[in-house]
């Protein structure tokens, strides 16, 4: 079916105004469809006649015959060219050895060319075994400092989520005595280390206490009974779940301590 | 009118890089052939034949035919006496060369020659390095034309009938369009160059091509 696209490539195409490509792809549509190239060429018909219309002008009377003479110079070189045929036969048997020749040598050619580029490919592939390997071994590295320094971080944060304290002493007798508590709300367990902490009849003990605003009372952290040298290093564990450990405190209290504190606080630290 | 008052020189421009289409001319039918449909075509195509056969007389025949629509065809794109001869004998040599490859059925001889010599014209006026200088020189028709002795011979009375016809037929296209055409086909200028110079959207020059070669293809066989 013949488009108003198709009339108009058709008439560019008879005046010579269409670009390479253009041209090319009309080409191939006159190729595929005989009604444009019927149309194609009566537009270049109708064209041609267009010459006709240029101001008519005696062409110079010494023309004819240059043409002529030309024209005979060359029917001469048909002349001379005919015999040869004779030997067409022959001449093509040549050129036929000549080009079996270049055949062959390339196809020995082209045949070292692919035994070297198949090489070059198997060195190519262990080079590209040995880099995987390499990244595989480097990615197993990286993997490793990766979970190292995620643990390294987790220690971090545990350390960051544990509370410090250091009591003070309350009492006259405890002046001298250096506590350390350490609270881990995670683990809900603290670990008190003291010195010089005065030691006590062996009817009382020391008793630790967690103050948690949650609680209307210190929560119950455990007893404790101190040695001479007044060296302790205990874990304890409250009594009940500590949501916020504001303080720790420790009283003296009687043998195996009381569920609310009785005896005079000694040691306290927030 | 398109040759009543051609359009002048200054219109014509060199393009370095466009070709017409090729030789080859294929016919739709004789009817729609400007140069064919008639005796005179078909003596075309017979020396033609005999021309491949090494008929030297039939070169020169044909030559006797052609010979003055293609030199003016060729002068009145190159504006240059020396030029379109060399055009003329070349486009005539190779038809010599040529001959016995060229089908007769797919076209007439005369849009086979015809399209040669243009396409070789504009090639040179192309490779001309003086684009100002053709701008400013007159128009070819405002030269003084040698006007041959047209009152003798067929071939003549022919060419006076066809160019006659063709012109006949650009009449009845809009002014525009034969604007268009005619810079197309004699200056050898780009799409967008005869745009430019029409100060036309390129569209509109496409639709006025193509409408106008549609419509002089309409006419042409009912006038010839």
């Amino acid at each position: 079916m013949i488009t108003e696209r198709h009339e108009e490539l058709a008439a560019l195409h008879a005046l010579g105004l269409l670009e390479d490509a253009e041209r090319s792809a009309f080409d191939s549509e006159m190729a595929r469809h005989p009604a444009v190239r019927t149309l194609a060429d009566s537009l270049a018909e109708s064209t041609a006649a267009l010459a006709l219309t240029a101001p008519q002008v005696e062409p110079p009377a010494g023309l004819r015959d240059r043409i002529l003479a030309q024209a005979d110079a060359s029917a001469t070189g048909r002349v001379t060219a005919f015999p040869l045929l004779r030997f067409a036969p022959w001449a093509m048997a040549a050129a036929l050895a000549v080009a079996a020749t270049w055949l062959a040598t390339q196809n020995l050619a082209l045949r070292n060319e692919n035994a070297a580029l198949q090489t070059e490919r198997q060195l190519a592939e262990v080079a590209y075994k040995m880099a995987q390997n390499q990244l595989s071994e480097r990615s197993l590295l990286a993997e490793n400092m990766i979970t190292d320094l995620g643990n390294r971080l987790r220690r971090s944060e545990d350390l960051s989520r544990l509370k410090i304290s250091a009591l003070a002493s309350l009492a006259g007798n405890t002046k001298e005595a250096q506590v350390i508590a350490v609270w881990d709300p995670g683990q809900q367990a603290g670990l008190l280390t003291m010195e010089k902490l005065p030691a006590i009849a062996d009817t009382q003990d020391y008793q630790i206490w967690i103050v948690d605003p949650a609680y209307k009372d210190p929560v119950n952290g455990g007893v404790f009974h101190v040695a001479a040298d007044g060296k302790v290093t205990l874990a304890f564990k409250p009594d009940q779940p500590i949501a916020q450990a504001a303080a720790f405190a420790i009283s003296l209290e009687k043998k195996g301590g009381v569920p609310k504190a009785e005896g005079p606080i000694v040691l306290l630290g927030k | 009118m398109l040759l009543a008052s051609p359009c002048p020189l200054t219109w014509f421009e060199v393009t370095p890089d466009r070709r017409g289409p090729g030789p080859r001319i294929r016919m739709t039918g004789e009817a729609t052939n400007p140069g064919g449909g008639d005796e005179r075509s078909r003596e075309h195509a017979v020396l033609l034949t005999a021309m491949a056969q090494g008929d030297k007389a039939a070169l020169a025949r044909l030559y006797d035919l052609l010979a003055k629509p293609l030199y003016s065809l060729a002068f009145r794109v190159l504006n240059d006496a020396g030029e379109a001869q060399d055009v003329v004998q070349d486009v005539f040599l190779q038809m010599w060369h040529k001959a016995g490859a060229y089908d007769t059925s797919r076209g007439s001889v005369f849009a086979w020659a015809a399209t040669l010599t243009r396409n070789r014209a504009i090639d040179r006026v192309r490779m001309r390095k003086r684009r100002a200088e053709l701008l400013a020189e007159s128009a070819p028709d405002l030269q003084p034309a040698a006007v041959g002795n047209d009152t003798d011979s067929a071939g003549s009375l022919w060419l006076r009938e066809k160019a006659g016809a063709v012109r006949s037929a650009l009449t009845a296209l809009a002014p525009d369009q034969q604007k268009a055409i005619e810079l197309a086909f004699f200056s050898g200028l780009t799409q967008q160059e005869i745009a430019a110079r029409l100060n036309e959207p390129l569209g509109t020059i496409k639709a006025r091509i193509r409408r106008g070669l549609l419509k002089l293809r309409e006419i042409l066989p009912a006038r010839l």
